[in-house]
């Protein structure tokens, strides 16, 4: 299971990091976001240590060690809502920006230069 | 007594949440915004008697939860320095607003975000968890951009994107570095991690968060590598946020990297010092040379305290016990003086039309108002470190300290970059007060209220004539902070 986490969080922090660095403020922004969730898998995956039984409070029977960490999904919880608070104020401001320039290439969204 | 802890908090983000209510009166929203300054700064400097009087950390256990399951609200001598300071200069900034002629400050957001920024400095201050760290700083940052992005000046939601996204790896990288936390020693509790590493567990993922955690203070803090949002982000900021911003805001990496050092990476604290001594003098010479190179007097200043911190770095990157305390020193003074520097370049840049602060604009605007000439002077001289303003007695001791460690490069680059702040201050003053007036500038008859500007600068005045209870506090602070067990008995009651 871990092993699969690994590579998820890898692959999908490759593409984080591509989008982010692109020309295009929409994918930029897309690429912040698939970046947080890479980071969220992150979190699961510390805690989690088999990953696939659910975090119980009164585990009947299962044994502690096999349960997920139900600490970390609660983080996850709550760097959900950051993310996506600040993913939606970020593409606010895009659109503003998009409105302003006519434009979301960000080469071309340089009046700071001037 | 601990709901004073609870108070630094909560009081802003209450008034925060209670304006946004009184929304439509736009004058009973900033009496309670004003309020909830005040109430936060009386909270935090009753704080910090509190930790003097008792000379032990005061913990509030939130919903009593106790630690290290729980989340817990730890105030130590050094977060106790901070949040006075912060609360000073948050409250310094809402008494400005309240006479600032800008359009953006009678937005209904403006104020409820203000106290938002307040609240959630002094949350990641007093904050005793590495993910509450994490959420406060979030709430700081989301609303110091909303802040900037709504500035009257157009350039700012430019800059509010960039710094978003840029702000978004500091993020990305303190997540990173608390799930490497998380995934070696089980506890978000500083002070557990701190008994946990102390106990002489040391693994390899330890050293990674190490690094992580690094990274992203370094970035809050626009150290070197990651400094080239600042200059931008901080000048397009109306002038109440920029003075908050550049003075108190950017001093949360530095609080960042003291706790880190002192609390929980001891070990690894001589390698981070070596760097800070590198990564500080890059920063005391960019930031001054930029300062140097820039006609605008706000631009200038945004420069100005990436060269400050870089000082403040060096002397944490000395590590002694007198180098820390100067360390503190001057991030408390620098913290009042550049905010109050800031307001009055602000009162200026409020009478030209367009709201610029270009020298060639504002050049010879001050020459019939004498008041703000002095206060400038008297702000400007106290950067530089003239005597007997407070910025003297923080460069006196830094340099008595780098003497005390015998790293005597590092201290002639500082000596040698002090010179150059005095140079800047110096040609902005002679620009702005001494030479004619542009005739065909028009200038306003009235401009933002000077109440907040004279009260800080009477403040960097009062801290230069009686320097020695400042100091005192700072060394009674690197005291507590050079013994963890303090800290860490403290919060786990053991």
């Amino acid at each position: 299971m871990n092993t699969i986490f690994a590579l998820a969080t890898g692959i999908m922090f490759a593409m984080g990091v591509y989008q982010l660095l692109r020309r295009d403020l929409i994918k930029s922004a897309m690429g912040f976001y698939i970046l947080f969730t890479a980071i969220n898998l992150l979190l699961l995956a510390v805690g989690a240590f088999d990953g696939v039984v659910p975090a119980y409070v009164d585990s009947g029977g299962v044994p502690a060690e096999t349960t997920s960490d139900p600490l970390v999904q609660a983080l996850i919880l709550t760097a959900i809502v950051i993310s996506f608070g600040t993913y939606a104020l970020l593409l606010g401001m895009i659109a503003v920006t998009s409105r302003r320039f006519q434009t979301v290439d960000s080469d071309r969204v340089d009046n700071l230069k001037r | 007594m601990n709901l004073l802890l609870l108070g630094t908090v909560f009081i802003p983000l209450g008034c925060a949440a209670l304006g946004i209510v009184v929304a439509r009166n736009r004058s009973v929203q900033h009496a309670i915004a004003m309020l909830g300054g005040i109430g936060a700064w009386l909270c935090s400097i009753g704080v910090l008697w509190a930790n003097l009087d008792t000379g032990a950390p005061m913990v509030y256990v939130l919903g009593g939860w106790q630690p290290p399951y729980g989340i817990a609200l730890v105030a130590d001598m050094l977060s106790s320095v901070f949040a006075v300071m912060a609360s000073t200069v948050v409250a310094a900034g809402i008494l400005y607003a309240l006479g600032c002629k800008d359009k953006c400050v009678s937005y209904p957001v403006f104020m409820p975000l203000f106290l938002c920024m307040g609240g959630g400095l002094n949350g990641a201050l007093f904050t005793g968890d590495v993910f509450t760290l994490f959420v406060f700083i979030e709430l700081m940052v989301i609303s110091s951009v909303v802040l900037v992005a709504i500035s009257d000046n157009r350039l700012g939601l430019e800059a509010a994107i960039k710094y978003l996204l840029i702000s978004a790896m500091g993020t990305l990288f303190l997540l990173i570095g608390i799930a490497a936390i998380y995934a070696t020693f089980g506890t978000l509790n500083m002070a557990d991690i701190a008994r946990l590493l102390a106990d002489g567990e040391r693994p390899l993922l330890a050293e990674a968060a190490a690094v992580m955690l690094m990274c992203a203070f370094l970035l809050k803090s626009a150290v070197f590598p990651f400094h080239f949002w600042q200059p931008d982000f901080h000048t397009t900021a109306p002038t109440p946020v920029h003075s908050v911003l550049s003075s108190v805001v950017v001093k949360i990496g530095v609080y960042g990297i003291i706790r880190m050092t002192t609390l929980m990476f001891t070990v690894e604290a001589p390698t981070i010092h070596s760097l800070l001594i590198i990564l500080g003098i890059i920063g005391i010479f960019f930031g001054s040379l930029g300062a140097l190179r820039t006609y605008d007097a706000k631009r200038l200043l945004a420069y100005s305290t990436f060269g400050q911190i870089g000082f403040i770095l060096v002397g944490i990157g000395w590590g002694s016990a007198l180098a820390l305390a100067a360390a503190l020193v001057y991030a408390v003074n620098h913290s009042f003086i550049k905010s109050a520097m800031l307001m009055i370049t602000g009162v200026l840049s409020s009478r030209t039309t367009g709201k610029t602060a270009r020298l060639e604009d504002i050049g010879g605007l001050g020459k019939k108002m004498p008041y703000v000439a002095l206060l400038y002077l008297l702000g400007g001289l106290a950067l530089a470190g003239v005597p007997p303003l407070n910025g003297f007695i923080s460069k006196v001791g830094l340099i008595q300290s780098g003497i005390e460690v015998g790293s005597w490069l590092p201290l002639g680059l500082v000596v040698g970059a002090g010179a150059i702040t005095l140079l800047y201050v110096t040609r902005t003053w002679s620009w702005v007060f001494q030479r004619a007036p542009n005739p065909e500038m028009k200038v306003k008859d009235t401009g933002d209220s000077m109440i907040a500007p004279t009260l800080l600068i009477a403040a960097c005045v009062a801290l230069g004539i009686v320097g020695a209870p400042l100091l005192d506090i700072a060394i009674q602070t690197v005291h507590q902070v050079n013994d963890p067990t303090i800290y860490i008995q403290a919060v786990l009651r053991r």
